[in-house]
């Protein structure tokens, strides 16, 4: 009984040592950052209703009328390049004197705000800061950029196709 | 340098030469397999459903006077439901142009019109399990044409004209592996697309300088850049390239303008008796004049309403006839595809022998089609094909009246005419025969 009392503990020992080993807590010479979305994970494509409805609703600041979205759905299926499709949607809702867009004095004035608003009404996220360099460089390089290129840019990226 | 040794190296290097543009990245020769028999095909699905008792058998008379021969008058009791038709486009019918095999097959599957267009431009048969919500399974007739022709074509080259919707636009590309949309079709519906609504919702578009398109493009691909979501490439449908890319949609740009000025209100002076299928052609044609596809298909379902009204389809014959007719005369000419396209006219599938119980106003009792593997009524597989061409490529004036050719035979024949029936890989060779008989 006395020689497997102490097979029992020579058995346990390697574990006994290893759970009473002090953890070591490693600190390193970094700021505390905050993690935002920036190139966002957006897996599922918009169906074919949802892109022109939202495309109406970014444009016009209200709901697209069935009437309408039935005229734009049937449209869309009609033909098979739906890049093209929507890019022409697009730009017939661009070129509509109701669409909301801001003037090109307003996008100027104040470019940071124009890209800050621009992404979060199309691609629903903050810019990164290159996202922010790149675009208010162009802007401000080229006179003639204008908002409603600005978001025909978007609406027809990539990003704007899903969610 | 020895003599023998200069010889044998200045013939190897000119060996090389000759050899080096029919090289593929592959290492694969491709002269070989890429001989064509025209440039151009044009597969017109005289689709919706037509029994060879109507067409080939002219059992109400010749309802297709453009495409076959014969003057039988059609049945008296029925001729008030036919409506007035501009003069024949064709001197001589079309079946003098080309081969019409009078007992071809749609032997396997339902005999449905989504199952059997798709077994036309897969050349496979379907069977009762096809999913009418999602593209075919294997690759269509466009893909293996786009992927497997030296040097790989743009869709501009493949064009899908479909007379409806619903279930048709997934035919132009399938969901196989390795195919899909990246090798797809042009396809369009224009009935739905080119109209007054149509351009009130894309036909007045911002239009930028080129030098803000080039901004445009910049921004744009910096977005795209920056957006790395995983996602099906099919989802997006077909893609035309950059420079084509403004060619088709100033084309359409132009058609819904002229569709808004009136200009298609009565374009073949047809007045009212112009259907849908008659407009499909006529849009067709104009896809056809401004790009010179190499592969276009097109097709007509009219005839469909013979599971109502028998009079009104043997009426909807006549139309599709003459649609055909005026097809080929387009066709014809156009410079680069005159002399240079092989026509393939071919139903999707025929129509029951027994009537169902619905008479229309000219006393006929309409028709359905029901045939199904191991059941419904086989009469429903009798169709006819007609292969037509210049007279340097195709038997003219052939008629074969044995049970000859199949659907699965249109693919594999389309393959054959424009040069790529060698390339295509095993894993998706085409089960059906090229018809052979009706070339020369």
């Amino acid at each position: 009984m006395q020689k497997m009392k102490y097979w029992i503990l020579w058995v346990l020992m390697p574990g006994l040592i290893q759970s009473c080993k002090k953890e070591e807590i490693y600190v390193y010479e970094v700021n505390d950052v905050t993690v935002s979305q920036t190139g966002a994970y957006k897996p599922n494509a918009k169906s074919d209703n949802e892109i022109i409805s939202i495309a109406y609703t970014d444009l016009f600041g209200a709901t697209i009328s069935q009437a309408d979205l039935d005229d734009l759905a049937l449209a869309y299926k009609s033909f098979g390049d739906k890049r093209m499709i929507i890019d022409m949607i697009i730009l017939n809702f661009l070129n509509d004197p109701t669409a909301q867009i801001p003037t090109d004095a307003e996008m100027r004035s104040n470019p940071d705000q124009f890209i800050e608003d621009t992404f979060k009404k199309f691609l629903v996220r903050q810019p990164n800061e290159f996202e922010k360099w790149f675009v208010k460089d162009k802007i401000e390089k080229n006179g003639a950029i204008t908002p409603d290129l600005v978001y025909y840019a978007f609406m027809t990226c990539n990003e704007y196709r899903f969610y | 340098m020895k003599r023998r040794e200069f010889l044998k190296k200045a013939g190897l290097t000119a060996a090389g030469v000759v050899a080096a543009p029919y090289i593929l990245p592959s290492g694969r020769l491709f002269a070989a397999t890429g001989s064509r028999i025209a440039n151009h095909v044009v597969l017109c699905l005289f689709a919706g459903g037509v029994r060879n008792w109507e067409s080939v058998g002219k059992a109400e008379g010749n309802l297709m006077p453009n495409l076959l021969n014969g003057n039988e008058s059609i049945s008296p009791d029925i001729q008030f439901g036919m409506d007035p038709l501009p003069a024949k486009p064709l001197s001589s019918p079309l079946q003098n142009l080309g081969t019409l095999y009078k007992e071809f097959r749609y032997n396997e599957g339902p005999a449905g019109h989504y199952a059997a267009h798709s077994v036309a431009l897969t050349g496979r048969y379907a069977d009762t399990a096809i999913n009418l919500n999602r593209p075919p399974e294997y690759p269509t007739i466009f893909e293996l044409y786009r992927k497997h022709t030296s040097p790989t074509q743009s869709p501009l080259n493949a064009w899908w004209v479909s007379n409806s919707l619903g279930p048709y636009p997934y035919l132009h590309y399938s969901t196989y592996p390795g195919y899909g949309s990246l090798y797809g079709a042009n396809y369009i519906q224009p009935t739905s697309l080119i109209s007054l609504s149509g351009y009130n919702v894309l036909g007045n578009m911002r239009q930028f300088t080129s030098s803000q398109n080039t901004s445009v493009e910049e921004l744009r691909n910096f977005l795209d850049k920056n957006f790395s979501g995983s996602y099906d490439v099919n989802s997006g449908g077909i893609t035309n390239a950059a420079g084509e890319y403004v060619t088709v949609r100033n084309f359409l740009r132009d058609l819904l303008a002229n569709a808004a000025a009136g200009q298609y209100n009565n374009p073949w002076g047809a007045g009212a008796s112009m259907n849908n299928d008659m407009y499909n052609i006529f849009f067709a044609e104009e896809i056809i004049k401004k790009f010179q596809p190499e592969l276009t298909v097109v097709n007509m379902q009219d005839v469909d309403v013979c599971h109502f009204e028998f009079t009104s389809y043997c009426n909807n014959l006549r139309k599709a006839d003459h649609a055909v007719a005026r097809l080929w005369n387009t066709i014809q000419s156009t410079p680069g595809m005159q002399n240079d396209t092989i026509l393939i006219v071919v139903p999707e599938h025929g129509r029951n022998a027994q009537s169902n119980t619905i008479i229309d106003a000219f006393g006929r009792y309409a028709v359905d089609h029901t045939a199904i593997d191991g059941g419904g009524d086989q009469t429903s597989r009798e169709i006819f094909c007609l292969v037509a061409g210049p007279g340097n490529l195709v038997n003219q004036g052939t008629v074969v009246t044995q049970q000859i050719g199949e659907s699965i035979d249109v693919a594999p024949t389309v393959a054959r005419i424009l040069g790529f029936d060698s390339d295509i890989p095993s894993e998706v060779s085409l089960p059906g025969q090229h018809l052979a008989g009706a070339f020369k």
